[in-house]
């Protein structure tokens, strides 16, 4: 190669140092690098939020440079973390992030009591039994910060057009259906979903003639909904025994889903995959205004659509006369691989702290400090004027399905998508022939293999 | 250019650098212009081919990096043993057999109708069957997605408005597989061009000729236009078969990762996807991507060997 040729490359390379140097630089602050996708958080608005939060706080301080990466979507979110963990590159804090998504990463997670102890956090601020949750094997993993119980979201009008009551938003009062009072348990719901069903002649499942083929309004749906979230409608349980090793699915979650399948392909309220997967559903089943009644979690008003103005809050229905809430709750975590675990910690006090009325906003979370309950409240109100009690929302927090739908439990990934598979039979055309109990055996022995795999 | 004295020439041979051959500088040229494209092969291709296959031999977990074990060919007996590995392995050959005549097949029909002397605006022809190409895959999912769903599909209403019962496309067992046969249409843009593009190039003495023996259109259509557009069909039928074996985007956004109805949109390559990163399990994963690999290599020197047979090179092999 000619002098000339290697003067030129010289220069090249010099030219390529350049940013390079100047990143350095930049760099001499402690950076921290904060990954979001595993729950919520990758919306258009929520990454706008985040984005600013993240530039308010690298311009309040001048010790930690805090850098931010947003998954495109939740699915691509579980990939891109695992390829960062794999390749020695793993953010320093994750979140938001629910069980599903933190379990699904197990032992990914540091230890917080050290931090919280040396940084005098102060955790007494929380319920007891909140900060209990993020307790594991590995000590404290999570701080509380958004919890979303699971809620019924009904739409005004339609219960209007079919004369119906509203469905009760206090634990424990009746449902008045044709002047008579009757528990507000999952039978009732099933009764009024069938009124509020209607196929595209303007028939009802009761009717004669009713195409089921062409239903046009659907009374009720478990939107973006997880089976085990489903199954502990009916109440939670531990189907994971450590001691023994045993897994059982136990008689009411049998019985929820026999009661899924009723409705799905007996009474036909509940919409199949099909419908949910049909132009009827959009922009989502109950914003759509075809659905009557969605039980869905809390986060879902950062969805509602055009409904603004016409759905309201109802508490889940019981079952055997006992309140069962699912409660997602998220936090941001750090990970036990972390270079700066004290920075971390500091931005994780920043996330917890300043920036967490403006998150919980966009996330649609209610918030777990107390001080940020009250006006998280009053912004919903303001928000969504047709609620008519939001105290709904911390009264479903006291009727919480425990142990709650995201538990752990061994080759949890395996496992949930052996759940998820369980859903997919149920509610494709798949579910319509099927043989329940032999199906829900199935199930069972199949989670059995999938928690011996990793004994 | 300075011409050096030959006696001080001589003397100094050992000093002064050897002067480079116009042909040798030219190839080091060559070698520092393709470097870039080389080492960017050897650190993003080659290094991950070959630790993806030590990898198969290991217990590697993504987000357990610092557990690796070797395990020997535990994961390769894990796979021959595991049903839904075979299940999705199965799906996949049913598929590849249903779709490759497809395939392969429909582009020349399209390339020999817009080769024909009697069709008119071929320009816009061509344009029409070349724009589906360019639809991102993930968009023209949703909108077959949209288009064959059971309840208000169009295709369905269509179908119904004729009095007629259509089926379930997206959630029944059987009609899957060809909803997506369906859908694999929208990308034979690329195939139909190559293949009208060959055809065009068939010389007009070979049907000149025929047409002197008595031969009409359909004899010189498998006689001539057939046999001199194999090595396209050749190409086609290679790209196709190792395309099918990694078959995955379609029916992992169809299916939304669940391989509905039944498993029946279960192909290997999802199953792959699970466990190597869904369930984080990397060492069987890049075993599974070994096995396929392993298949496509064999398949294709299968095609190889029986090309001698039918695929016609005008200027020999």
């Amino acid at each position: 190669m000619s002098r000339k040729a290697l003067f030129i490359l010289f220069v090249a390379l010099a030219v390529a140092l350049v940013p390079a140097l100047s990143t350095v630089q930049a760099q001499s602050r402690t950076v921290v690098t904060w990954f979001v996708g595993l729950g919520t958080g990758t919306s258009p608005d929520q990454i706008d939020t985040q984005n600013r939060l993240v530039e308010e706080f690298n311009a309040s301080q001048n010790e930690i440079e805090l850098k931010i990466n947003i998954a495109a979507s939740n699915t691509a979110a579980y990939d891109a973390l695992a390829t960062l963990i794999a390749s020695g590159d793993a953010p320093d804090i994750v979140g938001p992030v629910g069980f599903v998504g933190a379990n699904s990463f197990a032992d990914a997670w540091l230890d917080l009591t050290p931090y919280v102890e040396k940084y005098g956090y102060n955790l007494e601020q929380f319920p007891q039994s909140l900060v209990d949750i993020y307790r594991s094997d590995a000590g404290l993993v999570g701080i509380p910060f958004a919890v979303f119980p699971a809620l019924l979201f009904y739409n005004k009008d339609l219960f209007d057009e079919a004369e119906l009551a509203y469905p009760p938003n206090q634990f424990g009062a009746p449902y008045v259906l044709d002047g008579e009072e009757m528990a507000w348990d999952w039978d009732t719901l099933a009764k009024i979903a069938a009124i509020l069903t209607v196929d595209v002649n303007g028939l009802t499942p009761d009717d004669e003639g009713f195409d089921s083929g062409q239903i046009r309004q659907f009374g009720f749906i478990q939107q973006w909904s997880i089976l085990r979230a489903e199954l502990n409608t009916f109440g939670g349980y531990e189907f994971y025994d450590a001691s023994t090793g045993k897994v059982t699915i136990p008689q009411h979650w049998r019985d929820q889903i026999a009661w899924t399948h009723k409705g799905l392909w007996e009474r036909h309220f509940i919409p199949s995959s099909t419908y949910e997967g049909s132009e009827l559903f959009q922009p989502s089943a109950f914003a759509s205004g075809n659905v009557a009644m969605a039980r869905v979690q809390l986060w879902y008003t950062c969805c509602i659509g055009d409904l603004k103005s016409n759905w309201d809050l109802a508490v889940v229905p019981s079952y055997n006369g006992q309140y069962h809430v699912p409660v997602d709750a998220d936090t941001f975590r750090i990970t036990r691989s972390s270079k700066n675990p004290d920075a971390a910690f500091k931005v994780l006090e920043y996330l917890l702290g300043d920036a967490a009325g403006p998150l919980l906003q966009v996330y649609g979370g209610y918030p777990a400090r107390p001080d940020l309950q009250g006006p998280a409240t009053e912004t919903r109100a303001a928000a969504f004027p047709s609620v008519t009690d939001w105290s709904i929302v911390p009264a479903s927090l006291e009727y919480a399905a425990a142990p709650g739908h995201e538990s752990d439990f061994p080759n949890f990934a395996k496992g949930m998508q052996r759940f998820g598979d369980f859903r997919t039979l149920l509610y494709g055309d798949t579910g319509k022939e099927i043989d329940l109990e032999a199906e829900i055996n199935k199930l069972e022995a199949d989670l059995q293999a999938i928690v011996d795999e990793v004994k | 250019m300075t011409t050096v004295p030959s006696s001080l020439s001589l003397n100094t041979t050992t000093m002064l650098p050897r002067k480079l051959s116009t042909l040798q500088r030219q190839r080091r040229w060559g070698w520092f212009f393709l470097s870039p494209w080389l080492i960017g092969f050897f650190v993003f291709t080659f290094v991950p081919i070959v630790v993806s296959l030590f990898f198969s031999f290991t217990n590697f977990t993504l987000s357990k990096p610092d557990q690796i074990q070797i395990i020997g060919f535990a994961n390769w007996q894990k796979l021959f043993a595991d049903p839904l590995a075979m299940n999705a392995l199965g799906v996949t050959i049913g598929f590849a057999l249903l779709s490759l005549p497809v395939a392969v097949g429909v582009p020349i029909l399209v390339a020999a109708l817009l080769n024909s002397k009697f069709l008119i605006a071929k320009p816009v022809f061509r344009l029409l069957f070349y724009l589906p190409y360019m639809v991102p895959a993930i968009s023209g999912i949703f909108v077959w997605q949209a288009f064959l769903n059971g309840q208000t599909g169009w295709l369905n209403r269509l179908l119904r408005s004729f009095g007629l019962n259509p089926p379930n496309w997206l959630q029944d067992a059987t009609w899957i597989g060809p909803a997506m046969v369906l859908m694999s249409l929208w990308g034979i843009g690329n195939a139909v061009l190559i293949t009208l593009a060959t055809m065009q190039g068939v010389p007009q003495e070979l049907y000149d000729a025929s047409k002197v023996d008595g031969a009409n259109a359909t004899t010189a259509f498998f006689k001539i236009t057939l046999p001199m557009i194999s090595p396209v069909i050749f190409y086609n039928l290679i790209l196709n078969t190792i395309g099918l074996l990694q078959f995955f985007i379609v029916p992992y956004v169809l299916t939304e990762g669940t391989g509905r109805p039944n498993g029946a949109a279960y192909f290997f390559n999802m199953h792959l996807y699970k466990t190597a990163f869904l369930f984080q399990d990397m060492g069987y994963g890049a075993t599974m991507a070994w096995f396929i690999f392993l298949m496509a290599l064999g398949l294709t020197i299968i095609l190889f060997s029986t090309s001698r047979r039918w695929v016609y090179y005008a200027g020999g092999e």
